[in-house]
């Protein structure tokens, strides 16, 4: 009786379109075919898949590579719009919630656009309406002119008081990387501060973030690892995750790769993960160790998915499962574009 | 003093009266029967149906299978009426 009174109906239903729709996603093998093939075969082989919808409609106004890339980010924006939709009660406040990372990522284009000098147009083509700020209001964003302006038409949202603190700094040193970190930050506290609200469910979403989260710090170390001039860790550590920020500022400050795993090794607990910083003892390329730790997060967000079946997720993984097919194709399409050799654009690709 | 007490109500009943009794309890063992399996099939085909709804929803062509999986927990009622016409039949 436990599980009947803890389970309802609405969860199921949604739990299993969600494992359908990840069922469809495209397979590796697809992915290998792809390799071989030229841009306008990887469109065709596109159009006949779950973006036929978007290719249809925008064959008309994109060609080549500018084609495949908007239908990508319109066909991930109206998924992860769908999946709003129709998830029901406590998983739809952590679904926002978890997608609101999208609305930083919107807007950073945005700003990163503008200082840059690029066209409205071209900005739009690859923004994700997939968070809180929907079409509409980026459609608003893009017309205006500077920087100020558009950070003053957020007034009232969650991110308005990061960008205005931040913006100065922002503007003095024509980069974004630090107000980028602050808003990422100021998400993650607000999405660990929701898990821990108190609502049912909630432990099980924060599992997923801390997961999300240490992978991130682990990321940013290896980073900071391959980086040339020294930069200051704490700035950049997430709050929340399997790291404090005094491990995440002395890890940085060692510099002999083994000793790095080992301490490294002692502050995880996940198995995968153990086992790939095991295997990164001997120094690996920045890319190669930012795939691999893609891939064992998917990996265990995957058995999180399965442990719990009913639960927020199902739902999380399939998110991000869809966000890195895209990130494949996208890759795959500017790889072609590009004339780059397959193996050197198989390296990229998260399967 | 007990088996007096006994021997008393079967003196205050008349045959009719048990037969009717026995049938009126073997209805009862009946609704019952049919009544809690039919609740323990509602239980299992929410559970199943939700998600064949699910994934009908998604793929079209799954719907002949998610209805056959879906009217599986329905052998438990039947098997609780069975129980029920044996009750009342035998």
């Amino acid at each position: 009786m436990v599980g009947v009174k803890n389970i309802s109906a609405p969860y199921i239903y949604v739990c299993t379109r969600m494992r359908v729709r990840k069922a469809k996603l495209l397979p590796k093998e697809e992915y290998m075919r792809m390799l071989n093939m030229s841009l306008p075969e990887i469109t065709r082989l596109i159009g006949e898949t779950e973006y036929k919808q978007e290719i249809d409609e925008l064959a008309t106004t994109f060609k080549g590579i500018d084609l495949i890339e908007v239908a990508l980010s319109w066909n991930l924006a109206k998924e992860y719009q769908k999946i709003q939709e129709i998830t029901p009660g406590n998983l739809k406040q952590f679904t926002q919630a978890y997608l609101r990372r999208w609305d930083i990522q919107n807007v950073l284009t945005i700003l990163r656009g503008k200082m840059q000098g690029v066209k409205a147009g071209k900005i739009k083509e690859i923004l994700v309406p997939a968070g809180s700020l929907d079409a509409n209001v980026l459609d608003r964003l893009l017309p205006e002119e500077s920087i100020e302006r558009i950070i003053d038409a957020l007034k009232g949202h969650r991110m308005y008081p990061v960008l205005a603190r931040e913006y100065p700094y922002a503007k003095e040193s024509g980069s974004l990387s630090r107000m980028e970190n602050e808003l990422y930050k100021q998400f993650y506290a607000e999405i660990l501060a929701e898990g821990e609200g108190g609502i049912k469910g909630g432990n099980l979403f924060l599992d997923f973030i801390k997961l999300d989260i240490d992978i991130k710090n682990i990321k940013t170390l290896f980073r900071l690892r391959a980086d040339t001039f020294k930069e200051d860790a704490r700035d950049m550590h997430i709050i929340g995750g399997a790291l404090s920020v005094t491990n995440f500022a002395n890890l940085n400050n060692i510099d002999d790769q083994g000793e790095f795993i080992d301490q490294l090794k002692a502050k995880i607990r996940q198995k995968l993960l153990l086992s790939l910083l095991e295997d990164m003892r001997t120094e690996k390329t920045i890319r190669d160790v930012e795939v691999r730790l893609t891939r064992v997060q998917l990996e265990q967000m995957e058995r999180m998915s399965k442990r719990n079946p009913i639960s927020i997720h199902p739902i999380l993984v399939y998110l991000e499962k869809k966000k890195y097919e895209v990130f494949n194709l996208r890759a795959l399409a500017r790889g072609k574009e590009s004339k780059l050799p397959s193996e050197k654009i198989a390296e990229y690709l998260v399967v | 003093m007990a088996a007096e007490l006994v021997t008393a109500v079967d003196v205050g009943m008349s045959v009719e009266a048990i037969k009717a009794s026995q049938m009126g309890m073997k209805a009862l063992g009946a609704g019952i029967a049919v009544g809690l399996t039919g609740i323990g099939t509602g239980i299992a085909e929410m559970g199943i149906g939700s998600a064949a709804v699910g994934a009908v929803a998604e793929n079209k062509d799954m719907f002949g299978l998610a209805l056959l999986f879906t009217v599986i927990p329905e052998t438990i009622v039947i098997f609780g009426l069975v129980v029920g016409l044996l009750l009342l039949f035998l």
